[in-house]
C-alpha cells in the first residue's frame, strides 16, 4: 500500500522539501506558473493514460500538438473567430489521433511503429503547409486561453481540472473505460468476451487527439505563436508522467490521478531546479533517472505481491 | 543396446510427468512409442534428446551411463529428434536450418553459403520433398517445417532418430517417403523411435512396441505379439474414479446445428446438433481438431465452407461479437492467455461480456456491479476475498468459475468449453461439473471437448470423436475408453 501511495507522498516531500528550500517557490505567481507550465504536458498525458490502458502507446503526440496548435493559429491569422479556431485545432488532432488508432487496428502494425512513422508525418505535414514558418498574428484575447486567470487562479487550471474529471469518469465509469482496461490487459480475452475491440482502441487514440489538440492551442496562447515545431520531445514527457503514476505500458494499468501526479512531480522538479539554480542540463538527468526509479519501485511492488 | 532407459522420473514444479519411464532400443529397429495425451511419450523423448534433464532413473548409451545437459550432447552422441512443435528458426532460408548447428565454415568463422546450399538441395532432391534450399522457413506450412526438421535430422547421420509424431500435418505422399526414410534408416543399423497415434499405418514398419501411461511404462512388446486390441488396452487403463456421475436430462429443442462445416486443411465436413439440456462431449487426441471446430463456430476463425444454426435460425457468424450476440459462449482452453484479464479485479471479469447489465446509459452502477458480482460468486462458489480481487490471483479452479460467470450474466443458451478441468485440482473439478450440469438443467446445451477419458464417461449424454479434422463417430454416454480410443486413434477399417 505504502508503495501504491509512493508517487503521492514524493510529490508532497518534494512540496514541503521546495517551501523550504526556496522562499520565492510558495508564492502565487511561481505556483501559477508551475501550473501553466505543466497544464500542457498534463492535459496531453491524460490522453496517453487512456492509449496505454488500452495497451498501445502514441509517440506522435509533440507532432499532433504541432499540428492542432499551427492549424487552429492560421486559422485565427485567416480571420476566424477565437472559440472555433480553438475547435478546429482539437479537431486537427482528433483527425490525427482517429488516423492513427485506424492504421494501428486495420493494418494490425504494432502502435509503437506506426506512430513513430505518424510522428515525421504529422511534423513534416505541419512544416509544410507553414513553410516552416511561425504564425504571429494572433488576436490579442486569444493570449486569456494560455495565461488568464479566473480570481487569480490560472484559467489552465480549470481545463485541466474539466479534462482529468472527463478522463477519469470516462475510465472508471463508462463502458468504453472498462473496455479499454480489458483490452489493454489481455487483447485476447476482450476479443473472446465479444467485444468490438478495433473500435475500442480507434475511440482511446482519438480522445487522446483531440486533447493533444487542445494542448497544442494552449502552447501556442502561452507563445501567442503557432510554430510548426512545437512540443518536440513532449511524447516523453507525457509518457513519463503515465509511467511515474503506476501506469504500466504493458496495459491494463493506469489513473487519472496517478498521471496528474507523474506530470506534478517532473514540474517541480524543473521548477525547483530553476529556483535552486540547478543547471538545467543536471534537471535532465534528474528527470530521468524519476522515470527509472518509478517504474522500479512498481515491479518490486508488483514482484511482491505476484 | 543402443539406448537403456530405466525408471526416469520427470517432475514440473509439483506435477509428475513421468514416474517409471523404461525404454530399450537395440540398433537396426523401429520402435514404437504410444500413449494417451499427457501420458509422457513427449517428456521421455526429450530427455533422450538432451532438452530436458530427468529427476531420477538412469540413461544407459551404449551400455555407458550418460548425462545430457543440453540438446548439443545428444547430437555429439548421435541421437536426433524430429519435433513435433517446430524448433525451425523462421527467418532463416531451409538450407540454413538444416545445417543450424553444424554450418559448414570457410575459416574465420565465415559460412561457405555455396556448400550449405548446394548440400540441402541434394538431400532434398534426394527425397523428393516439395521443398526448396533457398527458401525462408517462415513462408512454409506445418508440414513443410516438419520435412525441413526431417533433413536436419537425418544430413547428421545420427545412430538414433526420434520422430515426434511427424506423420500427423504430412500428405499421404509425404508420409510414404518418410516411413521409407524409416525403413533406410533401419537398413543402415540406426535405431529409429517413432511416437505415433496412428498404430494400423506403421504396423509393417515397427519392430516392437512400448506404452506408456500415466508417467510409466505399461507395456513392452514385439510387434508380432501385440494386437490393435491389447495396445488399446494397455493405453487406456487408466481407472476411473466415481468423483462425478450426471443425471441425464430428456433433451429440449436444438440449440446449435452445424452442418458440413469445413475449414481446410483443419476440419472436413463436420455436422453435429447439440439440444437444449443436453451435456455432449467431444474427444480426440491432440490435433484432432477439437480446438479448431470450437474457433470456427465462435466465429474466430473463418470457415471454408459449411453453416452453422442457433435455436433453428441460420446465423453468419464472422466475429466472437457476433456469436456472442446469437447466444454463444467459448470458455477457452487457455484461461491465462484468452479467457481471463487476469491482472484486473474479478468484478470486471465477471461483468465483461453483459456490461449493459450493470450500466445506465452507458455509465456503470457501482452498486449493480458489486451485487451482480457476489450473486455469482455465491452461485458458483468462487472462493475469493472480493470482487475487487485480481482475478489472476485466484487458483485455477476459481480462475475457470470467474471465467464461465462471465456468460451467465450473458444469459448465453450454447456453452463450448475447452478442456474446461487442465489445471485445476479434484474439488474444483466436480464443481466445475455441476455448473455445467446447472446450465443444462437451465436450458442451455454444452458441448465439453475433454483428453480426459474418465471425464467424458462421467459426464457428457453422448459423445462425438474427432480425428485428423473429421468426426469419426458418436457413442452414447455410459460407452467405454477403449471404444473412445479406437475411434479417436485409428482409422474404421482397424477397429471393424
Amino acid at each position: 500500500m505504502i508503495q501504491r501511495l509512493l508517487p503521492f507522498l514524493t510529490l508532497i516531500a518534494l512540496f514541503a522539501g521546495l517551501c523550504i528550500a526556496s522562499p520565492h517557490f510558495l508564492t502565487t505567481t511561481n505556483l501559477s506558473s508551475v501550473v501553466r507550465q505543466t497544464a500542457v504536458i498534463n492535459i496531453m498525458a491524460l490522453g496517453m493514460t487512456m492509449i496505454i490502458i488500452a495497451g498501445g502507446i502514441d509517440l506522435s503526440v509533440g507532432s499532433i500538438l504541432a499540428m492542432g496548435g499551427l492549424l487552429g493559429s492560421m486559422a485565427m491569422e485567416r480571420g476566424l473567430p477565437i472559440i472555433p479556431s480553438v475547435l478546429a485545432g482539437v479537431l486537427t488532432g482528433l483527425i490525427c489521433g482517429f488516423l492513427n488508432g485506424l492504421m494501428t487496428t486495420q493494418l494490425r502494425i504494432n502502435p509503437f511503429i506506426v506512430t513513430l512513422g505518424t510522428l515525421g508525418i504529422y511534423r513534416g505535414v505541419a512544416l509544410m503547409i507553414s513553410n516552416g514558418l511561425p504564425v504571429h498574428n494572433l488576436p490579442a484575447g486569444f493570449s486569456y486561453l494560455g495565461e488568464g486567470a479566473i480570481a487569480g487562479i490560472p484559467f489552465v487550471w480549470f481545463l485541466l481540472v474539466v479534462c482529468a474529471a472527463a478522463v477519469h469518469i470516462l475510465l472508471e465509469h463508462t463502458k468504453h473505460g472498462r473496455f479499454a482496461f480489458a483490452i489493454g490487459s489481455n487483447p485476447d480475452a476482450a476479443l473472446y468476451a465479444g467485444i468490438p475491440t478495433s473500435f475500442h482502441t480507434v475511440t482511446v487514440y482519438t480522445i487522446g487527439g483531440a486533447l493533444t489538440g487542445l494542448a497544442g492551442m494552449i502552447e501556442a496562447s502561452r507563445l501567442m505563436t503557432g510554430q510548426p515545431t512545437a512540443g518536440q520531445g513532449y511524447e516523453l514527457q507525457a509518457i513519463a508522467a503515465v509511467v511515474i503514476g503506476g501506469g504500466s505500458l504493458r496495459g491494463g494499468e493506469g489513473t487519472v490521478i496517478g498521471t496528474l501526479v507523474g506530470a506534478f512531480i517532473m514540474g517541480l522538479l524543473a521548477n525547483g531546479s530553476d529556483l535552486l539554480g540547478i543547471s538545467p542540463y543536471l534537471q535532465q538527468a534528474i528527470i530521468g533517472a524519476v522515470i527509472i526509479l518509478a517504474v522500479a519501485v512498481d515491479e518490486l511492488r508488483k514482484r511482491k505481491l505476484g | 543396446m543402443l539406448l537403456q532407459l530405466t525408471q526416469i522420473e520427470k517432475r514440473f514444479g509439483g506435477v509428475t510427468a513421468l514416474r517409471s519411464g523404461n525404454l530399450q532400443v537395440q540398433a537396426g529397429e523401429v520402435h514404437l512409442l504410444m500413449g494417451e495425451n499427457g501420458a509422457g511419450k513427449s517428456t521421455l523423448m526429450k530427455i533422450v534428446a538432451g532438452l530436458y534433464q530427468p529427476d531420477g532413473g538412469s540413461f544407459l548409451w551404449r551400455g555407458q551411463p550418460v548425462r545430457l545437459t543440453r540438446p548439443a550432447d545428444a547430437s555429439a552422441l548421435g541421437i536426433a529428434m524430429v519435433h513435433q512443435e517446430s524448433l525451425l528458426a523462421p527467418h532463416l532460408t531451409v538450407a540454413e536450418n538444416i545445417f543450424l548447428g553444424a554450418l559448414p565454415s570457410r575459416g574465420f568463422g565465415l559460412v561457405d553459403r555455396r556448400r550449405v546450399h548446394d548440400e540441402a538441395a541434394r538431400l532434398i532432391a534426394t527425397h523428393n520433398f516439395p521443398l526448396q534450399a533457398g527458401w525462408r522457413v517462415e513462408r512454409l506450412s506445418p508440414a513443410g517445417k516438419q520435412l525441413v526438421e526431417i533433413c536436419r535430422a537425418i544430413h547428421r547421420g545420427s545412430s538414433l532418430l526420434i520422430f515426434d509424431e511427424p506423420t500427423s500435418s504430412l500428405s499421404e505422399a509425404e508420409t510414404r517417403e518418410v516411413f521409407r526414410i524409416v525403413g533406410t534408416l533401419r537398413e543402415r543399423g540406426a535405431g529409429v523411435i517413432y511416437i505415433t497415434h496412428r498404430l494400423d499405418e506403421l504396423r509393417s514398419l515397427g519392430d516392437r512396441v512400448t506404452v506408456l501411461r500415466d508417467g510409466e511404462t505399461v507395456h513392452t512388446a514385439p510387434m508380432t505379439e501385440c494386437t490393435t486390441e491389447s495396445i488399446i488396452q494397455h493405453m487406456v487403463g487408466r481407472p476411473v474414479t466415481a468423483i462425478y456421475r450426471r443425471e441425464p436430462l430428456p433433451p429440449g429443442e436444438e440449440l446449435l446445428r452445424v452442418d458440413r462445416l469445413s475449414l481446410d486443411p483443419l476440419l472436413k465436413n463436420i455436422s453435429f446438433s447439440l439440444r437444449a439440456g443436453e451435456i455432449v462431449g467431444l474427444a480426440g487426441l491432440i490435433g484432432a481438431g477439437r480446438t479448431e471446430l470450437c474457433r470456427a463456430i465462435f466465429g474466430l476463425d473463418r470457415p471454408t465452407s459449411g453453416s452453422v444454426s442457433v435455436a433453428g435460425r441460420g446465423v453468419a457468424i464472422r466475429s466472437p461479437r457476433e456469436a456472442v450476440a446469437a447466444g454463444l459462449a467459448l470458455i477457452p482452453e487457455d484461461r491465462q492467455h484468452t479467457g481471463l484479464a487476469t491482472a484486473l479485479p474479478i468484478a470486471y471479469n465477471i461483468t465483461l461480456a453483459h456490461f449493459d447489465e450493470v450500466a445506465r446509459m452507458g455509465f456503470l452502477r457501482r452498486a449493480a456491479e458489486e451485487s451482480v458480482s457476489r450473486r455469482f460468486i455465491q452461485q458458483l462458489r468462487i472462493k475469493c476475498e472480493s470482487p475487487r480481487q485480481l482475478a489472476g490471483r485466484l487458483s485455477g479452479g476459481n480462475q475457470q468459475k470467474v471465467a464461465i460467470a462471465k456468460w451467465l450474466v450473458k444469459q448465453a443458451r450454447v456453452f463450448l468449453f475447452d478442456e474446461p478441468t487442465r489445471g485445476i485440482d479434484v474439488g474444483a473439478k466436480v464443481e466445475v461439473f455441476e455448473t455445467m450440469d446447472a446450465l443444462a438443467r437451465a436450458g442451455a446445451a454444452v458441448l465439453m471437448v475433454s483428453s480426459e477419458l474418465p471425464e467424458l464417461l462421467q459426464v457428457p449424454d453422448r459423445i462425438l470423436v474427432m480425428r485428423q479434422g473429421s468426426l469419426t463417430g458418436e457413442l452414447p454416454g455410459r460407452t467405454t475408453q477403449e471404444e473412445i480410443m479406437r475411434l479417436a486413434a485409428f482409422s474404421q477399417e482397424a477397429s471393424a
